[in-house]
């Protein structure tokens, strides 16, 4: 008996110890506090790395513990570390509503710290504030902004003795010469869903936000619908182009991966993507010469609009254990010098003017078209929740498979719309 | 040290248990129930617990972030009936799960009692064929995902013997793609169950087979009559894994199709991942996670009732 009870007595210390470290794990980190120490998550893989040594170097003494993940691991993991109070001083933060990590949804239970009253937040253009407030808050540092359009690889172009098109007829016949050469116009990965939005975002630009600016805010107040707008028109134009054979065989079972192997090694001409994708083919093809374009979706070049919109930010949690290092790596970020820095690893262009960057080359379509004000955002910013966006993913990929049309997809995006948040 | 001889007797009467008499002189009996104690309050904490605290969020509209959320009763539960998206995934679920018990364990079987033989090979088959089993499942994943690209290696190697005419868009093909997973995994774990059963094939007595050769036997009726009730076991531990990792299946689909085309590919696993994650719609995710639970619970079992009663019928 006594040996029964040394063992029970065993098995409840041992059991109590676990739990004590269990529990010892999570309160480690509190006592160790230093206002020295910045905590940050990110999704800037690749290029947040050279900004915080810049802001270290910047600011001696100062250290930056920090993680990066992909943008669907992140998003789950700020939510469930937001919630359960345990969330980094500063964290990506995607601009206006529409996916899990976007502003909007973050500011609305009050996760993030106010930031209308840093300098940078005044001198944001109005496109990019409006998605980076909530309720005329600015919540969200937004650093660079992104456009879509058709990248052309210079020397797939010189081979097949081609040149850009300039209109949408020329597309079309653009299309058909590259087809007969064997070397298709565009590649398209819409295995990855998110990919199938790009081609139609770029003629949605045109074709409904070139006759109607204020198409965002009439669908807002209820004054317009997907189903009965030129949204219908870039629909027809999408499939159109797949069937004069703009596209590779089987975009479903190409991944966007492989979408870039095909435009960087020259087995297509281009590729419609956003601009970040160019870094990507230098990467595959360092000697090759890449240039994004607007993508024709009317005869009248005057009216071309490129989608073009406010990457992901920074905010500042509202519970930062450090709030004053918080908000100065986020002004380190807005400032000319991290701004640039960010925007060049990345690719994009900065978010304010001013800042004295040189875009690269590529870009120079790009640049002047948001300089002219010819841009519209990202169709999805300001949508009032995610499931607009899911059901026109899933919706492209079965238009694309004739698992359905292109009203059922409008009609069900419309339903979706009308839920609201 | 003492052994025990299991093994049944020539009359088929198992001898009494003997106990053991270890040299310290006292007796070695089941050990005591609290001795799990540390290994059942650690699984209370981790598991239970979280687990029941997670159903209640199902009667929820909680969307993973807002700490404000209110008691919506079953109307998670009734939204799923409604959801074409959510039945459809339910069905896949349950086909995928049911295809690969069945043609995973079929092969696995042909192939445990080919290299249960006496070929030569057999040692270096046996690597072969369990060597998937062992690689991370997300990883095999992502490279069936290029070999079955339109122009990845499946269709370059049916284009190279004049088998054009067979190449398919193997993961873009709302029609094809579910069965293309079903073949990755297939591949991936047949060599597992051939493992087991070859676990099973190796305890089946020579003298077994001896006399069922003395009788006559031809290789049908030998493997019907003799093999396959002693490797009933084999039969529940396989068929009980394949159905449940079939049930609660999300890495290979995930990284394969990401349950597309559209939602073709969807399962109840997809599918909770992309409620829960992309649309935020927590509450809803978890009532989708509970009937996947009730699902895996019922099928394992009423499997391991009807497995178990065969178990004992061929004993």
């Amino acid at each position: 008996m006594r040996t029964s009870r040394l063992a029970a007595a065993a098995a409840i210390l041992t059991a109590g110890s676990l739990l004590a470290a269990c529990s010892g794990g999570t309160n480690a980190g509190s006592g160790t506090t230093d206002t020295q120490v910045l905590t940050l998550a990110s999704v800037d893989q690749g290029s947040i790395e050279d900004v915080i040594e810049a802001f270290k170097k910047a600011n001696p003494g100062v250290d930056v513990r920090f993680t990066t993940s992909g943008a669907d691991q992140y998003q789950q993991q700020i939510r469930t570390q937001l919630s359960s109070g345990t969330a980094p001083d500063v964290m990506s933060v995607w601009p206006g509503n529409g996916n899990p990590g976007a502003t909007y949804v973050l500011a609305q239970p009050g996760y993030l710290l106010d930031l209308s009253d840093q300098a940078w937040a005044a001198k944001l253009p109005p496109a990019i504030k409006s998605v980076a407030q909530y309720e005329d808050k600015t919540y969200t540092a937004i650093f660079g902004q992104n456009g879509i359009g058709a990248v052309y690889n210079q020397d797939a172009l010189d081979k097949s003795g081609l040149t850009p098109p300039g209109t949408w007829t020329e597309l079309l016949s653009f299309c058909k010469a590259a087809a007969a050469k064997g070397t298709p116009a565009f590649a398209l990965g819409n295995q990855d869903n998110w990919v199938t939005q790009i081609v139609l975002y770029a003629l949605v630009a045109t074709t409904v936000f070139g006759p109607d600016r204020e198409f965002a805010s009439k669908m807002e107040a209820g004054q317009a619908t997907f189903a009965d707008s030129p949204w219908t028109t870039a629909m027809d134009k999408y499939l159109q182009m797949e069937k004069t054979g703009c596209f590779q065989k089987n975009p479903l079972g190409t991944s966007y991966e492989a979408s870039q192997t095909l435009a960087a090694t020259g087995k297509t001409l281009g590729i419609i993507q956003g601009n970040w994708v160019v870094a990507l083919l230098k990467g595959k093809n360092p000697a090759g010469k890449f240039t994004l374009k607007a993508l024709p979706a009317t005869d009248n070049p005057s009216e071309f609009l490129m989608p073009a919109a406010a990457g992901a930010g920074y905010g500042v949690n509202a519970k930062a254990k450090n709030k004053d290092l918080a908000l100065k790596f986020v002004n380190f970020v807005m400032s000319p010098e991290g701004m640039n820095l960010f925007v060049k690893k990345q690719g994009g262009l900065p978010s304010l003017p001013d800042t004295g960057y040189t875009a690269d080359p590529s870009l120079a379509e790009l640049s002047t078209y948001i300089t002219d004000n010819k841009t519209v955002p990202f169709m999805d910013q300001l949508w009032p929740n995610p499931k607009v966006q899911q059901t026109m993913l899933s919706g492209l990929q079965e238009i694309f498979s004739n698992q359905s049309t292109p009203d059922k997809v409008l009609k069900a995006m419309d339903t979706d719309y009308k839920a609201g948040s | 040290m003492t052994m025990i001889d299991q093994r049944p007797d020539r009359a088929g009467v198992a001898p009494a248990r003997r106990r053991v008499t270890p040299p310290g002189g006292r007796l070695h009996t089941t050990p005591p129930w609290w001795f799990a104690a540390p290994a059942m309050v650690l699984f209370a904490f981790v598991v239970l617990l979280p687990s029941a605290r997670g159903v209640y969020y199902a009667f929820t509209d909680w969307d993973g972030l807002n700490p404000v959320y209110s008691l919506v009763g079953l109307d998670n539960f009734t939204a799923m009936v409604r959801d074409p998206d959510a039945v459809q995934a339910i069905w896949h679920t349950l086909l995928i799960a049911v295809a690969i018990t069945i043609i995973q364990n079929g092969l696995g079987l042909v192939l445990a009692l080919g290299v249960n033989s006496t070929i030569k090979s057999r040692n270096v088959l046996r690597v072969f064929l369990f060597a998937p089993a062992v690689v991370t499942p997300i990883v095999t994943a992502y490279l069936w995902r290029n070999l079955l690209g339109p122009d990845g290696a499946v269709n370059s190697l049916l284009g190279a013997v004049g088998l054009a005419s067979w190449q398919q868009d193997w993961l873009g093909d709302p029609g094809l793609a579910l069965w293309s997973i079903v073949g990755v995994i297939v591949w991936q774990f047949a060599g597992y169950s051939m493992v087991i059963f070859l676990a099973g094939l190796q305890s089946v007595p020579k003298e077994i087979y001896e006399a069922a050769d003395i009788d006559g036997a031809g290789p049908v009726r030998r493997f019907w009559s003799v093999i396959r009730p002693l490797l009933a076991p084999a039969f529940t531990i396989n068929l009980m894994l394949s159905i449940i990792g079939g049930i609660k299946l999300f890495d290979q689909v995930y990284a394969l199709t990401g349950g597309g085309p559209g939602h073709a590919t969807d399962t109840l696993s997809t599918l909770i991942y992309k409620d829960a994650f992309t649309l935020g719609e927590f509450g809803y995710s978890i009532a989708l996670a509970v009937v996947l639970t009730i699902i895996v619970a019922i099928a394992s079992t009423g499997q391991y009732v009807v497995l178990s009663r065969n178990e004992r019928a061929a004993s």
